[in-house]
């Protein structure tokens, strides 16, 4: 038996072996004969290095753009690089002095890449374009400068701004509801739309501020206070009007029980999957940007929505001035590129109001001119994009404070308030807490500025 | 190795066990495959069928998601898969051969300061990778590396401390008379190590080589920072760029993708996973 | 060659590959990191000495203590349970069957397994309406928490996933076992010991430097946890799994403080160093005592 056995053994060796072997080869053929990356770069241009975070669709969309512009000139050739973790990629190129020719940043980078040095002020380059700030909506161009001085062009941008699904509407019985424009309009349409199951437990509902959660810190804004005194750089989070804000958030899981809220939110699906709330109907109002539509697109075509603006309380309503977050992705050069004005070349190019417009629609975000063609509205896959407009037109929009210490501001933010919504917080000590750490990180930035800038 | 006579009762008390164990070791992984044949609405769907409905769509859904995530126009599979293959097999290859004779050496030919050496290097294994991150970064684009895969795995061609370590072990439980034996016959340590001790390590050899091929495949963190070119991305990169948060993630994509990864790792562990049966760690983890 | 080699420095010979790695890979970047820790480095701009500042700051600093505390706990209990654990099951798997080889194999794939697919099928297998693990503890009729929403469970929703990875202990410990002298286990069969209290009482004393190597290794990765709790639950709810490199990872490449960051690596280390320290008086002290 044992002899048998050995044998039987020894055949599964040799099969064994075979079978790494075999694979072995293979491994080595694939990686000697099979698919090579892309070899098109031309040898008689100059060839920048443009890193963007884009991938998927929209990549594709500003590939189209970057080969449109390699093929109407031939100075310049521009390679599209899509990176991951793009601001802190940068920020290691920069620190080993490889940087790129052209980075794309998000708007919220520009405080600490610029304060830092890391990037070419642009105020001659643009103005030899002809780019100013007029031929830009009111909020963008402040997204674009850092201490009066120009960093970075816009790609796109968008604005933040209630969407509400006018099917649940008409489910709940509510379809001629008029949407809401104050805090108070918005509670009372968000308390229709609760639909339960018979044990209980919430099935449906209407706004819910973890929806889709994205911004712990912005809920003040809409109640007239803000985050930062940019000019005096101090910390102003625990103004009355954010006080006031985040009761109002705080009322939520205080009157729905924080726990049946944590439940229902760990049992919708995600964003980004068909089975998102607001494409489904368990939310029935939420807040998103203007890319929303794209996911519309995709999972839930057929569906009856509206765009309006966040509401605010109504003692400070105003439609003709509404407010809502505007943010962006930005176009920079790196200190220290080799060829600025190339690159700066294909940043101006991406200025015109053409390509803006057409970046603009396949990413379905909003246009940041002043300008905006009939075409664009026409042709646009959002069909609120005109709310969308009228935000970053508006005075009263606001960005990221610009401070370069707002990663750690903002992470305090989000801790904070999943402390609140588990009521394990109220909202005066949260915001003086997050007031005093914000105000540290503050001061220490001011010192090691004066420091290093005398 | 059964004992003689065993209880029976005692025999299927630890079958079944093992079968518990099976379970609930392999049911996130079967989770995982049983999601990349589905359809993307069932995917995140709620309730516990592993099976798509239609059970019949199966096949056809398989075909659709793998060729779907083999074809995706912004992440190029194939191409990850190629470049993995290439950098783990350089740097397996090289940290077997630097990590063998280091460790002979370490463990059998006199040298001052051997323990301290020893102590340093297992204190390499507490550097956590953020704070080498930045430095690293600079030093490979002085070197002008960055832009190429050497600093994926050329670092491993000077040793790698786990592997070190492992095969020190190994080579410390040899006995002394081995060496003794042959240094009478006039062997040279290089000689004793070609002809007695290195055909003796082949086992543990293959431990290193499978546990240091896992640890490349699987590492994303080096990876993410110093390739930046897309084109030069590895497999686990490429599973990052589908999980993007600001576009869509296909969940039952990532899902295929993720299994493809895992595969080839898989497969070879199966091939291998006999040494373990055997003595090839014996004496590495003697004290 | 011979009189060379037989010369008491021949080792170092031996050895150089690694002593040149460990230099360029390893101790420069430590030195240069020990610099950064004195200084305030944004990676942006170039470094601005300070001190010790970073390190008192790291006294004051409140979310510092308590990605050490949550570091702390989390190692106090993945730790423990999986040296267990693994001990368990590679006694368990310790016989050559068929289905042991299959169930080792089974154990071992987990580690495997991409990171960001575990995580994501985790992800997914704790969610707190639908996920795998309520509904099978719906099924025996006990209701499940939100395990990634709320604070304790969040903690030990990640312990359970490190346990899932014991792979790699389980196969050390098996080798190990395989040099257990059969003779020993026939002769604890023969005392009318028990398949447990053989393994218990034959079986790991043999294999106590094995243990006490994956007991040191599980220390490290411990206390180094970092990938899974950022994908999965992004430090919270409420910083309860924000863990000690997470905070260093952010305050490196978020916060754009790498100064501090690098102390912060600097004390980790120490940490680290200080447990290990600690397990081998503990180990040495028993060994003594058994001897």
């Amino acid at each position: 038996m044992s002899e048998s056995r050995s044998s039987l053994s020894g055949a599964l060796d040799i099969s064994r072996r075979a079978s790494l072997g075999v694979i072995a080869a293979s491994a080595a053929g694939f990686a000697l004969f099979g698919p090579r990356p892309r070899q098109d770069v031309p040898k008689d241009r100059i060839v920048l290095d443009y890193w963007e975070k884009w991938t998927g669709a929209e990549g594709l969309a500003m590939q189209r753009l970057v080969d449109r512009f390699n093929a109407s000139q031939s100075e310049i050739f521009v390679r599209y690089l899509s990176i991951g973790s793009i601001d802190q990629k940068a920020m290691i190129a920069v620190a080993g002095r490889s940087p790129p020719d052209i980075l794309g940043l998000w708007s919220f980078n520009i405080p600490s890449f610029a304060e830092a040095g890391a990037l070419m002020p642009l105020d001659e380059l643009a103005a030899k374009s002809g780019i100013a700030s007029a031929n830009y909506a009111q909020a963008v161009w402040p997204m674009l400068t850092h201490r009066d001085q120009l960093f970075s062009l816009i790609s796109t941008c968008g604005t933040i701004a209630l969407y509400i699904n006018d099917d649940r509407l008409a489910e709940a019985g509510l379809a001629d509801a008029p949407a809401p424009a104050t805090i108070e309009e918005l509670d009372a349409l968000s308390e229709a739309l609760i639909e339960r199951r018979p044990t209980g437990d919430i099935e449906k509902l209407g706004f819910i501020h973890t929806d889709p959660g994205w911004w712990s810190w912005l809920w003040g804004y809409h109640f007239g206070g803000s985050l930062l005194d940019e000019t005096t750089g101090t910390a102003t989070a625990n103004a009355p009007e954010n006080v006031r804000a985040y009761e109002w958030v705080q009322s939520y899981p205080k009157t729905y029980g924080s726990r049946e809220l944590i439940k229902f939110q760990s049992g919708v699906g995600f964003y980004g999957t068909a089975q998102a709330p607001f494409l489904t109907g368990r939310v029935g109002l939420t807040i998103q940007g203007p890319w929303m539509a794209n996911l519309i697109q995709a999972f839930a075509p057929d569906l009856n929505y509206r765009v309006v603006p966040m509401p605010t309380i109504s003692s400070i309503a105003d439609p003709s001035r509404p407010v809502g977050l505007v943010d962006g992705d930005v176009l920079t050069i790196p200190a220290g590129a080799r060829e600025p004005e190339a690159s700066f070349a294909f940043i101006a190019w991406m200025q015109e109001q053409k390509q803006i417009e057409e970046i603009a629609t396949a990413h379905a975000k909003n246009s940041p001119l002043t300008s905006v063609s009939d075409a664009f509205i026409a042709g646009h896959p959002n069909r609120g994009i005109t709310a969308h407009n009228a935000i970053a037109a508006s005075d009263r929009a606001f960005r990221f404070p610009k401070t370069r210490v707002w990663p750690r501001y903002v992470s305090e933010f989000d801790a904070a308030f999943q402390r609140l919504w588990l009521l394990q917080d109220e909202p005066a000590s949260m915001l003086t807490s997050i007031n005093a750490r914000a105000q540290v990180a503050l001061d220490q930035a001011a010192a090691m500025r004066a420091r290093r800038h005398g | 190795m059964s004992l003689r006579g065993p209880n029976p009762a005692a025999r299927v008390t630890r079958s079944l066990l093992m079968l518990v164990v099976a379970i609930i070791f392999a049911m996130p992984l079967v989770w995982m495959a049983a999601t990349s044949i589905k359809p993307e609405s069932q995917a995140m769907s709620q309730g516990l069928s592993l099976l798509p409905d239609p059970v019949t769509s199966a096949p056809s859904q398989a075909m659709e998601n793998y060729e779907a995530v083999l074809e995706d126009p912004t992440v190029d599979f194939p191409l990850y898969m190629r470049n993995t293959i290439v950098v783990v097999a350089l740097g397996v290859f090289g940290c077997v051969i630097s990590s063998v004779v280091v460790a002979y050496g370490l463990a059998r030919v006199p040298m001052p300061g051997r323990k301290p050496l020893i102590v340093i290097t297992i204190g390499t294994m507490l550097i956590p990778f953020p704070v080498l991150m930045a430095p690293l970064f600079m030093l490979y684009a002085k070197l002008g590396w960055i832009g190429t895969f050497l600093p994926l795995y050329a670092q491993f061609w000077l040793g790698n401390a786990f592997s070190i370590f492992l095969l020190h072990q190994f080579f410390k439980s040899l006995p002394k008379e081995l060496d003794e034996a042959a240094s009478i016959d006039g062997c040279s340590h290089w000689q004793t190590f070609r002809h007695i001790a290195l055909p003796l390590s082949r086992n543990a050899l293959a431990v290193v080589v499978l546990l240091h091929f896992t640890y490349m495949w699987n590492d994303f963190l080096a990876p993410l920072v110093f390739i930046v070119d897309r084109e030069q991305f590895t497999l686990m990169l490429g599973l990052q760029l589908y999980q993007s948060k600001a576009g869509q993630t296909p969940w039952n994509l990532l899902m295929a993708a993720s299994t493809m990864t895992v595969l080839p790792v898989l497969v070879v562990f199966v091939l291998t996973n006999r040494l373990f049966t055997r003595s090839s760690l014996s004496g590495s983890v003697k004290g | 060659m011979s009189a060379a080699g037989r010369s008491r420095f021949a080792g170092l010979l031996w050895v150089s590959p690694w002593l040149v790695g460990l230099c360029v890979f390893f101790l420069a970047p430590m030195g240069l990191g020990a610099y950064y820790s004195m200084t305030n480095y944004s990676m942006l701009e170039p470094p601005l000495w300070v001190g010790l500042d970073n390190y008192t700051s790291l006294l004051k600093d409140d979310v510092f203590k308590q990605a050490v505390l949550n570091t702390i706990i989390y190692a106090a209990f993945v730790i423990p349970l999986s040296v267990v654990l693994a001990l368990a099951i590679a006694g368990l798997l310790d016989v050559d069957s068929r289905l042991s080889r299959l169930v080792r194999v089974l154990v071992f794939t987990p580690t495997v397994v991409p990171l960001v697919a575990s995580a994501m099928i985790w992800l997914w297998l704790f969610n707190g309406d639908h996920g795998l693990i309520n509904a099978f503890l719906h099924m025996i009729g006990i209701s499940g928490p939100n395990w990634l929403g709320e604070r304790g469970f969040a903690m030990g929703a990640l312990v359970i996933m490190a346990l899932w990875s014991i792979g790699q202990p389980v196969v050390i410990y098996l080798a190990a076992l395989q040099d257990v002298p059969r003779e020993l286990y026939e002769a604890g069969q023969l005392d009318g010991m028990g398949p447990i209290r053989r393994f218990v009482h034959v079986a790991m004393p043999s294999i106590a430097p094995a243990v006490f190597f994956n007991v040191i290794i599980q220390t490290i990765t411990a206390w180094q946890v970092f990938a899974a709790p950022y994908i999965m639950t992004e430090g919270g709810p409420d910083r309860s799994t924000y863990f000690y490199s997470h905070y260093l990872y952010d305050n490196a490449f978020l916060f754009q403080r790498m100064g501090y960051a690098s102390a912060m690596a600097w004390v980790q280390l120490m940490l680290i160093a200080v447990c290990i320290l600690a397990i081998y008086a503990v180990t040495r002290k028993l060994w003594s005592t058994d001897t």
